[in-house]
């Protein structure tokens, strides 16, 4: 008998009534293109039947964007309707659908539970309509409660909801009363992100013009300690850098991403990894469907991962969420240089940035917040390893 | 033939002239009246300025010669040689030694402009090699120059007490007054004199490398004949070669065969480097020396000194070798290998001064492609150790323990500098606070002073000239020449960084500057060196007492809140970028330090 092979499905719903001041995601604000996209997007995962083929099983589906929520009911359904002709799912299967609290329906949220979705994400981001204007979001404070509260009425009882806090001049005090108001709706799950100026946002420019004060590092260090303690007395644990979850809430599509699982993206700029393989598709809504209307994949990029990026992906994934395996970073790098491993993890664990238990390397709090350090301060002593191992050959 | 040209055919002479002035437009407009170039040839203005790093800087680095004929209004073809001068006091040696080799000199001065210091150092060489000059005043075309033109006849007269009929008014720029120019080279300035038959004796002032024949040596002949096949003796090196090529030089090297008393050309002989052939030198028959070389023969010393470094250390073979090839064509510059537990294997480099450090540090990333790391230059000081003996200390880093230390000299020098009165004070206090002494002031004109100042070079070398232009707004002009050894209350100043010490970045100062330069230099790196995971502390130590300290905060928040969804490509890249940017570090203990830290020095001044 075939042991079934888990993969996740992620689908790229790139249309938006307004780009947010932050987002990089790739998205349009012109809805003209939805029906060529909702076709091209069923005909690029019927070309995928290959995968289906090869015993996988899909254990997660996660629907983001842009904004799924714009897609009308019918949409939803074809969309659903192609990926179940293509792949078989598992009966435990999580399926998100990344929702925008002003374009959603009791009627969207009654078909989606029909359909099988079982998780929903809100983009509410914070509950003070000043910051709402700020960033740009097309909902009020009142539509993102009831839009939560609709969901439960719908039947959901698996929901997160994204945060984001350190805005230029934020006050602790207001993103302790966001967070506090986000436990309060009875969120199963919290992803609270950090500002990030991305390159090519309007944040960005206006940053760059002096016309906005990013916080400095000890004001946002402190909101993340400060977000990591509320949410953990509200009975949340950390499993990742933004991710907290109550117990048996964590996000298992993510984890399949931070665990290097094997997923299938569909739609513009959506990514995939299959047998150490990763590729994207192409980021232009236009491109995407004309490729798919001459029956060619949309593909932009593709990687075959050597070696070495494989176990740096494990390193830094790894460190991100829930821990690397002490014993095979150990083994790689060999007995010469497994004291070096063994002396930088002791320094982290002696500077509280992390623990080891039953041979796991997980950071703490502390850890987290420099964990792009870490990972980098690791990953120089692996490649020294790395190095000398090839000379020595 | 060029050597059937009677003796007193020859005129050799060399253009002085400040920055700008207009020496090189004037040469190419030479060169044009005489038929040497034609004006389609002039595609870029200043043919003789052929190094880019020359025409950026309108500065000439290397020297050039160059043979025209001009039939004057007497009806008789004279052949002119003209020698190109470097315009930098780092190479007034090489200035002494092409001077040598005329008989007479243009002095050069723009109209709107005046005399300048570096102008009336070169004049003074000039004269003291008896050379005739001819004083010609530039850009009288120029709207602003009519106004000026008699002051800078008065300032002309002055300086060496010609007529002011003696003075030629010209534009090289518009051709106005070229002919005139040649005439008075012809009528002016005497052939040269010298027996074609005695016993060789000929000048070396330059020489380059060629990659097919060797170094190629120019020369000026004073006696006797060279030909090819010959066996020539150089006299301070007392290396003998047989001469391959002789020629003369045109825009190119035109070869003759022959070259004799009088003339200016250059020869080749299979000579490996250009070190071989020093500037000065004299070259003569193996089998039939002259008795005496020509005299002003020197040794050029470096006066200037740096680390050079590669930036991976990985390169340093790399760096061996570019290095090598640069000194081919460069006999000024010195390098040993040396060791620094910050910045790993590199070399100790000595220069003639800063511009001579800056364009070999531009040519080794130019020409070579290396990416350097140089550390802040120094001279040469003289310790006189508490046992009596002495020791040469080229690299900070050498210096021995306080204790060890009876006394220690440096190096000063006798600097010129030309400036509008207006900015005497600014300038006095200038060099007051680069320990100066002011040894007398000359007035040129109403407005013109002229200030001879004594100064310890190592103030010198950290931006002095930059800092005098930006107080004078560009219009004062420095020229110096190295004067002798004194005594000084030095000291070692070194940085530690978490109680390491930072070799490279030690310096020696001036006991009562110390402080103040020890905590800006804290301050300074405190803002290069990036956050690092632990407190970075930074010390600035005279031996073991510390007498600045400043510290880095430990980073707080290193990482990206998102790992944006399924594209764990995008943020591998991104963290490869940060651990690139680490490597490209030097690592101090545990701390990492940013390549530009190392000439943080050069920059205290920076109000930031």
């Amino acid at each position: 008998m075939r042991t079934a092979r888990p993969i996740g499905l992620y689908v790229h719903v790139p249309f938006c009534q307004h780009k947010c001041a932050y987002c990089d995601f790739y998205s349009v604000v012109t809805l003209e293109a939805m029906e060529r996209y909702v076709e091209a997007l069923c005909r690029e995962i019927a070309l995928r039947a290959e995968f289906g083929a090869a015993n996988a099983e899909v254990v997660t589906v996660f629907w983001g964007g842009g904004t799924p929520s714009l897609l009308t009911p019918a949409q939803v359904e074809q969309i659903a309707r192609a990926l179940s002709e293509t792949f078989r799912f598992a009966s435990d299967v999580e399926w998100t659908i990344e929702a925008n609290p002003g374009t959603i329906s009791m009627d969207k949220l009654r078909l989606y539970r029909q359909l099988g979705v079982n998780r929903l994400s809100f983009g509410v981001q914070s509950f003070d309509e000043h910051e709402l204007r700020f960033l740009e979001r097309i909902h009020t404070v009142t539509e993102a409660e009831e839009a939560i509260n609709s969901a439960r009425a719908a039947g959901f009882d698996n929901i997160n909801l994204d945060i984001m806090y350190a805005l230029p001049g934020q006050e602790p005090q207001t993103h302790k009363r966001n967070l506090e108001r986000a436990c309060r709706l009875g969120t199963d799950h919290i992803s609270a992100y950090s500002l990030v100026y991305e390159p090519g946002t309007p944040l960005y420019t206006r940053r760059q013009r002096g016309q906005i004060i990013p916080l400095n590092d000890e004001q946002e260090a402190m909101l993340y300690a400060m977000t990591v303690a509320i949410l953990e007395d509200h009975g949340f644990r950390q499993y990742e850098v933004s991710n907290f979850a109550r117990e048996g809430k964590q996000c298992r599509h993510n984890l399949l991403y931070w665990h290097r699982g094997e997923y299938v993206g569909f739609g513009p700029s959506a990514h995939s990894h299959w047998e150490n393989v990763r590729w994207s598709n192409v980021r232009n809504i236009h491109r995407y469907v004309e490729a798919l209307e001459r029956g060619e994949l949309p593909i932009a990029q593709k990687e075959q991962l050597s070696e070495l990026e494989q176990r740096t992906e494990y390193v830094f994934l790894g460190l991100r969420a829930d821990g690397i395996e002490l014993q095979s970073v150990v083994e790689w790098v060999g007995s010469d240089h497994a004291g070096d491993v063994l002396r930088l993890i002791e320094q982290w664990a002696y500077a509280g940035w992390a623990t080891i238990e039953q041979g796991w390397i997980h950071l703490t709090s502390a850890g987290y917040a420099l964990c792009d350090a870490l990972t980098v301060e690791l990953l120089d002593v692996l490649d020294r390893a790395h190095e000398a191992i090839f000379t020595h050959r | 033939m060029a050597s059937l040209i009677p003796m007193e055919r020859y005129r050799n002479f060399c253009i002085i002239a400040h920055i700008d002035h207009g020496k090189s437009t004037l040469a190419d407009r030479l060169l044009e009246r005489t038929g040497r170039v034609t004006a389609r040839d002039m595609v870029t203005d200043q043919i003789l300025d052929d190094n880019p790093l020359e025409q950026e800087r309108g500065i000439t680095i290397k020297l050039h010669a160059v043979q025209m004929d001009y039939t004057a209004r007497d009806g008789r073809t004279y052949t002119l040689n003209l020698i190109d001068t470097p315009g930098h006091v780092d190479f007034s040696y090489e200035v002494s030694r092409s001077l040598a080799a005329c008989e007479g000199a243009l002095l050069v001065v723009d109209a709107t402009q005046g005399v300048e210091a570096q102008t009336i150092s070169n004049l003074y060489l000039a004269v003291d090699a008896g050379l005739e000059i001819i004083p010609v005043i530039n850009k009288i075309d120029l709207p602003s120059a009519s106004t000026m033109i008699e002051n800078v006849k008065a300032q002309i007269i002055d300086l060496i007490g010609c007529k002011e009929e003696e003075i030629l008014l010209a534009s090289a720029k518009a051709g106005i007054g070229i002919e005139d120019i040649l005439e008075a080279v012809v009528h002016r300035i005497p052939p040269p004199t010298g027996d074609p038959d005695a016993p060789l004796r000929a000048l070396i002032y330059d020489s380059l490398y060629d990659p097919y024949r060797g170094v190629v040596v120019n020369v000026r002949i004073f006696d006797g004949t060279l030909r090819e096949k010959d066996k020539v003796l150089f006299m301070a090196t007392g290396q003998v070669y047989e001469v391959d090529e002789v020629g003369v030089l045109y825009m190119e090297q035109h070869r003759t065969g022959v070259l004799s008393a009088g003339n200016v050309g250059y020869f080749t002989a299979a000579i490996r480097r250009v070190r071989d052939t020093k500037v000065g030198d004299t070259v003569t028959h193996a089998q039939r020396p002259c008795r005496e070389p020509i005299a002003g023969f020197r040794e050029v010393k470096p006066m200037v000194f740096s680390g050079i470094y590669p930036a991976d250390s990985d390169d340093f073979e790399d760096l061996r070798d570019a290095l090598e090839k640069l000194a081919l064509n460069d006999a000024a510059i010195h390098f040993e290998p040396e060791t620094s537990a910050a910045l790993g294997f590199g070399f100790r480099c000595g220069f003639l001064g800063l511009l001579h450090m800056e364009i070999v540090q531009e040519r080794l990333e130019r020409e070579f492609n290396q990416t350097i790391v140089t550390t802040v230059p120094n001279v040469r000081y003289l310790v006189r150790r508490t046992d009596g003996t002495e020791l040469w200390v080229e690299n900070p880093a050498q210096m021995p323990e306080p204790v060890k230390i009876a006394e220690i000299f440096e190096p000063y020098i006798r600097a010129q500098i030309i400036t509008p009165t207006e900015y005497i004070g600014p300038i006095m206090q200038l060099c007051i606070e680069r320990r100066g002494t002011l040894l007398g002031q000359h007035y040129l004109t109403q407005t013109r002073v002229d200030m001879a100042v004594e100064l310890p070079l190592a103030e010198v070398v950290f931006d002095f000239y930059d800092k005098l232009k930006s107080i004078s707004r560009g219009y004062a002009s420095l020229d110096y020449e190295y004067s002798d050894y004194k005594p000084g209350d030095l000291v070692k100043l070194d940085i530690l960084l978490n109680g390491d010490p930072v070799d490279a970045l030690s310096t020696i100062v001036h006991r009562q500057k110390a402080y103040e330069w020890g905590r800006r230099l804290c301050s300074k790196l405190k803002k290069i060196i990036p956050r690092h995971l632990f407190e970075v502390v930074i010390q600035a130590a005279i031996g073991s007492k510390i007498i600045a300290r400043d510290s880095i905060a430990p980073l707080r928040k290193n990482v990206l809140a998102k790992c944006y969804g399924g594209d764990v490509t995008r943020k591998r890249k991104l963290l490869e970028k940060q651990k690139e940017g680490k490597k490209r570090m030097k690592q101090i203990g545990r701390v990492e330090v940013p390549q530009e830290a190392f000439l943080a020095v050069l920059s205290l001044d920076d109000q930031s």
